[in-house]
């Protein structure tokens, strides 16, 4: 039987003006190792199919994990009839899907090694050897490895003729050690997130060595002191640090579902209105903002989206003015867009895809700098190095983010390390105050695995990406 | 699909080799209606399983899952879930399964909600819509219907079995720049009145005027429930006995201590018929009442299985809250103060420091600025950044404990000087 077939066909029978199938099996090995404890070591499987149907200008969405030929008829005529109720409430005069053509395609993920292939006890000694590690320098009392091994096998078809398979793959290493003395307790993380690509990308890692910098940092920040009042200052921010800024405040506000207010429930909207595009100064002249679901080792560089769209590569922001949104096939044409850009992703079968961030980089420098470079060029700056507290509004304005590490410049030199510093700024402020940004050759990349969005919540994935830059001027101080 | 459940059980039994075996089967059957701008967007339906295992030879452990019922599937996810313990390394915190207990009946889920019709929630948002265009606004929602059931079984003797439904609804309503949402979740739906959440949302945005500036400070504040819950749920993630001995966040050497504010008290109960309360927790701990937190004092925190065997203790989770309220209404409360705010609700919260219990957050959903005793004005939303555990030493006074979701109680809470770091733009 042919699933795929089958409910397209029925679709069509039943006069849905669209409808598309998506098979789709997430498979997860999840190792975790809490001190030398292995508090979960499991492998998970979700596999099932989710029909749309778009009936009248409105959808309808249905799941099941049954294959048989009624189980899944029954799902399409269920995604009909819930487009029909749908259509009940429609959207203006309905909404209308933006153009796209058919596709009969393969994307697989290029991956060296399955990670799927490697021995359980291999990976299991090695994060046993990492938090031995951490838990070898007197003062770490916690160490935690989580390791994280996805494959998603998925298949598409549509009422437009396009037949999809895709195959793809990520890997994410993530440990953290947390040091503590009497009157405080700091942690410090190798974290960069999920990078689709195989085994090989942690054989490429030195993970001990990476892990005694960790724990000899997180010792030196639980006894480091912290800032006084905030104050204007210059800020350094390498790219991991970076990744999630820019996550946050260019990458969610982008999105055209939110801009449109369709996530104002929960989400949020977007300050970044439709009136604002080609005009409005989002950063300085050295910022450019690319969209790419075409960059290698993007976790959303899948080949196609879950419209059965092309990967496309785009700028949201050139020159520091606001360009374009990531867009999917049933926002784009509310503001007169012909096409989509690609950014309908689900997280599992069960999941209606929605409007997502695309991978997204800031483009490095022309000009050659190094980080030293930059700090050189500094009085009175912070060096701000991974992720720590971050919290935005809903209109994607103003925020406030610590970080992983934290160093003080003083006249051109890292002097100290510092604890508890958190920076507070806004849209447009943030992203005008850039006034150098490293070369290609500092430019390192943080695939988010954890991007809470939509109602019910899902999990997207993407990569972010840059090399270090340097932001003047912002306030920055010490947590109470 | 119980029968079903205890039919999977015996097959696991049957089958599973290991010296030990945790079997979990979660099924849901969900409905979702997705509205925003004054129309649906989404309407999503169907099904889920989730049939997990959790093995052990020695100490040794493996799990796995899958979704699917047959034969071939539960045959591989034991072969599976065998082969991941054998390959593993010990693991030296390993405790073997929960044994029989005597768990309480399962009340049967209430049939309002399991027999909601997509047709009756599109008519419910039919309701919001019309009422968003009388009023020249947009409005943005979700409706959800929500079917479980857990069945769970050990090699040692365990067996359990739960049920619950649950009916949910938030709706944003927009036009220019005032904005607020209201939000509810219960169990029985016949108890659900669209029209008297329409009341609430109509006085919260009626209320909201073009939002004036404010400076930041610390600020006295009335917390609706909505917004206390927020900042409740995300101090209990921290609340943990392991890492208090660990010395990692602030409750190190605090059981038994004032540690809270006096007009602080955080309960988990079975017997409130207004929340929400499972039978066993996700280890097959039965749920019993849980003082947490008395008049400030700590009682209990959060343990495992592992770390309350080596501690002495009884394993306990948060399973719902029920926070301990007053009589004082939101009149009386203003008149508390000589001034402060209203908060509607709290956003994007996460912690700053770990050990201090320092979190940053925003205010969301309409902030309402009141002098002497009357609300005079909106204001722009505000960053703050609060020692938490601290903030409830300065609870002024309480309102009544409100249903505030289908499986927590809370009140309004009046907190004096509430540390606000920022204002925003709107």
């Amino acid at each position: 039987m042919d699933i795929l077939e089958l409910a397209v066909g029925k679709a069509h029978s039943l006069g849905a003006d669209y409808a598309d199938i998506r098979i789709q099996n997430n498979q997860t090995e999840f190792v975790f190792l809490r001190n030398l404890s292995l508090k979960n070591t499991s492998h998970n499987e979700l596999y099932g199919y989710g029909i749309r149907v778009f009936k009248n200008g409105a959808w309808g969405f249905a799941h099941s994990n049954i294959f048989s030929e009624e189980a899944v008829l029954k799902t399409v005529q269920r995604a009909f009839y819930l487009a029909e109720q749908s259509g009940r409430l429609q959207y203006g005069k309905g909404l209308k899907l933006a153009t796209e053509r058919s596709y009969i395609d393969t994307y697989r993920t290029p991956c060296i090694i399955d990670p799927f292939s490697i021995p359980l006890a291999e990976k299991v000694e090695l994060m046993i050897e990492v938090n031995k590690t951490l838990l070898n320098y007197q003062g770490i009392k916690q160490a935690m490895f989580l390791l994280e091994c996805t494959k998603i096998d998925k298949q598409f078809a549509s009422t437009l003729g396009t037949r999809l398979e895709i195959n793809a793959v990520y890997t994410e290493p993530t440990f953290r050690a947390t040091a503590v003395i009497p009157e405080d307790s700091q942690s410090r993380s190798f974290r960069e997130g999920g990078v689709a690509a195989g085994w090989e990308y942690i054989q490429n890692l030195n993970l001990i060595e990476k892990a005694e910098k960790v724990a000899e940092e997180a010792i030196m920040k639980v006894k480091a002191d912290s800032l006084g009042d905030e104050r204007r200052r210059t800020l350094v921010l390498d790219p991991i640090h970076m990744s999630l800024t820019m996550h946050e405040s260019v990458g969610h506000p982008t999105e055209l579902d939110r801009v449109l207010g369709w996530e104002a429930d929960f989400a949020g909207r977007s300050f970044a209105t439709t009136d604002k595009l080609g005009n409005f100064q989002y950063g300085s002249a050295a910022v450019n903002f690319l969209a790419d679901n075409t960059l290698e080792g993007g976790l959303a560089t899948m080949g196609y989206d879950d419209d059965g769209v092309p990967s496309q590569k785009w700028y949201l922001i050139k020159k520091g003015i606001l360009q374009e949104y990531g867009t999917t096939r049933d926002v784009a044409p509310l503001i007169g867009l012909e096409m989509s850009r690609g950014c309908s992703r689900a997280t599992h079968y069960f999941d209606f895809p929605i409007n997502r961030i695309p991978n997204l980089y800031l483009e490095p420098g022309k000009k050659e700098l190094t980080p030293n470079d930059l700090i050189a060029d500094c009085e009175d700056a912070i060096y701000i190095e991974g992720q720590g507290s971050f919290s935005i509004d809903q209109l994607r304005l103003n925020f406030q983010f610590g970080g992983d590490m934290f160093w003080e410049i003083k006249n051109g030199k890292k002097v100290r390390p510092l604890k508890k510093i958190i920076y507070k700024s806004n849209n447009p402020e943030f992203w005008n105050s850039v006034d150098a940004i490293c070369d290609r050759r500092f430019f390192k990349t943080f695939g988010v695995t954890n991007c809470g969005k939509g109602q019910p919540g899902q999990r997207g994935r993407m990569t972010h990406g840059g090399s270090t830059a340097r932001f003047r001027n912002i306030r920055v101080g010490g947590s109470q | 699909m119980k029968k079903k459940m205890k039919q999977t059980g015996e097959i696991i039994k049957k089958i599973c080799q290991a010296d030990d075996f945790t079997l979990k089967i979660y099924r849901t059957k969900n409905h979702f209606t997705r509205f925003a701008q004054n129309a649906i967007t989404q309407h999503i339906d169907g099904e889920n399983v989730e049939i997990q295992l959790d093995v052990a030879f020695d100490n040794k452990t493996g799990s796995a899952s899958v979704n699917q019922y047959d034969d071939e599937n539960l045959t591989m996810l034991v072969e599976k879930t065998e082969s991941i313990a054998k390959l593993n390394k010990a693991d030296p915190e390993f405790v073997a399964s929960e044994g029989k207990h005597n768990l309480r009946q399962p009340d049967d889920p209430p049939q309002p909600t399991v027999n909601l019709k997509a047709a009756e929630m599109v008519d419910d948002i039919r309701k919001c819509i019309n009422n968003a265009q009388k009023k020249e606004a947009q409005v943005s929602g979700i409706s959800e219907r929500y079917i479980t059931e857990n069945y769970m079984l050990t090699r040692n003797g365990f067996e359990g079995y739960d049920q619950e439904a649950h009916f949910a609804h938030s709706m944003t309503m927009r036009k220019g720049n005032v904005e607020t949402k209201v939000s509810s979740s219960i169990n029985d739906h016949a108890s659900f009145s669209m029209d008297n959440m329409i009341q609430q949302l109509n006085s919260q945005f009626d209320s909201l005027q073009e939002p004036q500036k404010i400076d930041k400070g610390k600020i006295p504040v009335i917390m609706r429930p909505q917004a206390v819950i927020e900042w409740v749920s995300y101090l209990i993630w921290m609340y943990q006995l392991r890492e208090a001995d660990e010395g990692i966040n602030p409750y190190t050497n605090q059981i038994g201590k004032q540690f809270f504010g006096k007009n602080f008290t955080l309960r988990s109960s079975v017997n409130n018929p207004l929340i929400h309360a499972p039978l066993f927790n996700r280890h097959g701990i039965p749920t019993t009442n849980i003082d947490w937190i008395v008049k400030g004092i700590i009682n209990n925190m959060q343990t495992d299985r592992y770390y309350a065997q080596k501690k002495g203790v009884k394993p306990c989770s948060v399973f719902n809250i029920d926070i301990e309220g007053g009589k004082t209404s939101e009149q009386e409360m203003m008149k508390q103060v000589d001034h402060g705010i209203i908060l509607n609700n709290l956003w994007y919260i996460r912690p700053i420091d770990a050990k201090k219990g320092e979190w940053t957050g925003l205010t969301r959903d309409g902030v309402l600025y009141f002098e002497k005793g009357k609300v005079r004005n909106a204001v722009v939303n505000l960053r703050w950044n609060e020692i938490l555990h601290d903030a409830t030493k300065r609870i002024i006074s309480l309102g009544e404990s409100l249903p505030i979701r289908y499986n927590a109680l809370v009140p309004t809470m009046l907190i004096d000087g509430f540390n606000f770091v920022d204002v925003t733009t709107f």
